[in-house]
């Protein structure tokens, strides 16, 4: 710490003074009886495909390592020439191996993804039915960088990851917490409706978020 | 003479209800949220119990505030993060620019935050040579125009894309490729990608800050605040006090809750949660992490026990959306960082009773703000509470004063009454097109005024 010296600043006397307003209780409304604030999800996979679309992701499922190989190189061979960020995990380097096809692939073991970056590839920590959403993690998943910074993101992923709802993947937010300095739900593509409220897809991260499944 | 801030809120507003090119931007936007959020409530299966859910959360944490802020500290440190207690504006400023100085910092991208407009934080940055770049969209295109944000969600609601095209063309001409809103965005996007990957500090407000892991929670759609807590090498955190809630779990609430009613949305693009700067173990992001606790009068709302729950706010804007003074006004007339009903009840709170009391009256009490709120915070009970406090705390004008004296000395008696009545009909036969009632006259017509009061039709009816 170059600072002077680390201040905790007026700690003391803000806490002071909470605590002294707190002294007087202030009115509770009554409780009101309530049940589940969202319908149980039936059937994970149809429910995950159907909100992701609707967040204009695209999911590709496919029933087998060999159709995982298959769909990530359909989507690598859409994409304009230059280099790949990818996760650093044995499985990935296995499918970059299959599929880059003499594309420079730049590691996350290696640092951060280049700013001019074409695509990232990484896993991640789980999928949630009732929203359409991907749960991501700095540690787990590559880094913060990865979920962002390319026009178009990859998320390579099985069907034993889908979380019901909400409740659940926080649940297993909260579980990883403290292994990870970003933790991330990330529901769609990079969007802005600031100018005259239209849906624009793709303001800073980004323009596509890809979700390779296996189902098997 | 300058007009008072009251004086100017009143010609504001004139102005700006008369504006109907104003008036149709706006209600576009609004009506296009409203038709969101339609959909995105219907998304719940229990709305309203997501609502009680939200308030009970809120009033857990906020009257145990210095218990959930102690944990949530506790937690920040743990992880490596530095947290600084701000009791006001000039010491959150002050820590920041003596970080930035500290570590040679140049230029900054900002993600939306309310707490660094309260603060005046940009000017105070710029004072010091530092460049500072608001990244999200809207954000990015008042700063351009060197105006605050209209709104609290949506800072250029009351902008068309013609006057979004004149502005980029003239500060960003190089970026802009076209006309259409794909091309505005894309060349915001050029612009900014610019500034992200120049910067050397990412400064970020915070939705939640969440006590059991020391996390704090960012939603944005853009990846804008993603960006700026990613990528440059220190992240500084601006929350006021009450931001903290306790459980990462409450979030399951929480987010779609803020989605629906900020924007329509099911949940926002980004739920972001930062813990920290980056581990020795991760491959990237800031190699430092401060959060700036700020109080600026929250804790003296906080011993107001008829108003505290006004501290449950999330800022979600609905209660602007909802409010057909806002709609009609728009946000910048209220000259407040915080406008529409939460600002009205708030900003005498944070910058004085005297000066804004003025607003307690920009509202037609109709109470749809209380019923969008996703906290149910009680609006529009709270600015009659300011108006009360207003006539006991700042001395009423003297005509004011002068009126009610006489209303009470004539309702305390019948004669008095009946004497009251025969001069106010004398007074309005009188003086009925007067030029001092002309704010009420100008658009209605002033009733005749009948030859007889109630009390002697009904003797002469022969009642009695």
């Amino acid at each position: 710490m170059a600072l002077a010296k680390p201040s905790q600043g007026a700690r003391e006397e803000i806490l002071g003074r909470v605590r002294q307003a707190l002294k007087s209780p202030a009115p509770k409304r009554p409780p009101v009886p309530t049940g589940p604030l969202f319908a149980p999800v039936e059937n994970l996979l149809e429910r995950f495909q159907r909100e992701a679309a609707t967040n204009y992701m695209e999911v590709k499922l496919a029933s087998d390592g060999a159709g995982v190989t298959a769909a990530l190189r359909e989507v690598l061979a859409s994409l304009t020439e230059g280099e790949i960020f990818v996760q650093d995990t044995p499985q990935l380097r296995q499918l970059a191996a299959d599929t880059a096809d003499g594309r420079p692939v730049r590691w996350s073991s290696e640092g951060a993804p280049a700013e001019s970056s074409r695509a990232t590839v990484s896993l991640c920590e789980g999928l949630v039915a009732l929203t359409g959403s991907v749960l991501v993690s700095s540690g787990g998943c590559g880094g913060r960088g990865i979920s962002v910074v390319a026009p178009c993101h990859i998320v390579v992923t099985h069907a034993g990851q889908l979380f019901p709802d909400l409740e659940s993947a926080v649940a297993r937010a909260r579980e990883i917490a403290f292994d990870n300095s970003y933790v991330g739900l990330i529901t769609g593509c990079s969007r802005t409706s600031d100018i005259e409220k239209k849906l624009i897809i793709g303001a800073h991260g980004p323009q596509r978020l890809v979700v390779i499944l296996q189902t098997n | 003479m300058t007009a008072t801030r009251e004086q100017e809120f009143h010609r504001q507003a004139r102005d700006k209800a008369e504006n109907l090119a104003h008036r149709k931007t706006v209600r576009w936007a609004i009506d296009t949220y409203d038709a969101a959020v339609a959909r995105g409530k219907s998304r719940f299966a229990d709305f309203e119990a997501a609502r009680q859910r939200c308030y009970e959360i809120k009033w857990e944490a906020v009257n145990h505030l210095d218990r959930y802020l102690e944990e949530f500290e506790a937690n920040v440190l743990k992880r490596g993060g530095h947290v600084y207690w701000a009791a006001d504006s000039e010491q959150a400023r002050n820590y920041v620019l003596e970080l930035a100085a500290a570590r040679g910092v140049k230029r900054i991208v900002k993600a939306k935050s309310m707490v660094t407009e309260e603060i005046y934080l940009n000017p105070a940055l710029e004072k010091q040579g530092i460049e500072v770049r608001e990244t999200d969209l809207g954000e990015y295109i008042v700063q351009l125009r060197h105006e605050p944000p209209y709104h609290i969600v949506t800072p250029v609601m009351h902008l068309s894309r013609a006057q979004v095209i004149e502005l980029f063309r003239e500060k960003i001409p190089d970026d802009v490729k076209g006309d259409s809103h794909e091309e505005l965005t894309a060349a915001a996007r050029r612009a900014l990608r610019r500034a992200f990957f120049s910067a050397d500090m990412g400064i970020s407000g915070a939705n939640f800050l969440i006590a059991d892991t020391g996390m704090i929670a960012i939603t944005t759609n853009e990846g804008n605040g993603r960006l700026c807590t990613s990528v440059p090498r220190i992240h500084v955190v601006f929350a006021g006090i009450e931001k903290v809630i306790p459980r990462l779990q409450d979030l399951a609430t929480f987010w779609p809750m803020l989605a629906t009613t900020g924007t329509g949305q099911h949940l926002t693009a980004y739920s972001t949660l930062i813990g920290g700067p980056r581990m020795a173990s991760e491959n990237d992001g800031p190699e430092e992490f401060h959060v700036i606790l700020l109080d600026n009068g929250r804790s003296k709302l906080l011993a107001d026990t008829e108003q505290r729950e006004v501290l449950h706010c999330i800022r979600c804007g609905a209660c602007l959306n909802a409010c057909p003074v806002y709609r009609n006004i728009g946000g910048h007339t209220y000259n407040t960082v915080y406008p529409g009903p939460i600002g009205s009840v708030l900003t005498p709170h944070l910058r004085g009773l005297a000066e804004f009391q003025h607003l307690s009256y920009a509202s037609s009490l109709c109470g749809n703000c209380n019923t969008v709120c996703p906290v149910k915070i009680d609006l529009s009970h709270h600015l009659l509470q300011n108006r009360r406090n207003a006539v006991e705390q700042v001395r009423p004008p003297w005509r004011l004063r002068l009126g009610m004296r006489l209303w009470r000395w004539s309702m305390m008696d019948a004669g008095r009454f009946r004497l009251a009545g025969r001069v106010g009909k004398a007074l309005l036969r009188a003086f009925g097109g007067a030029a001092a009632l002309k704010p009420w006259t100008e658009y209605r017509d002033l009733p005749p005024v009948p030859e007889k009061s109630f009390r002697q039709m009904w003797r002469q009816n022969g009642a009695r």
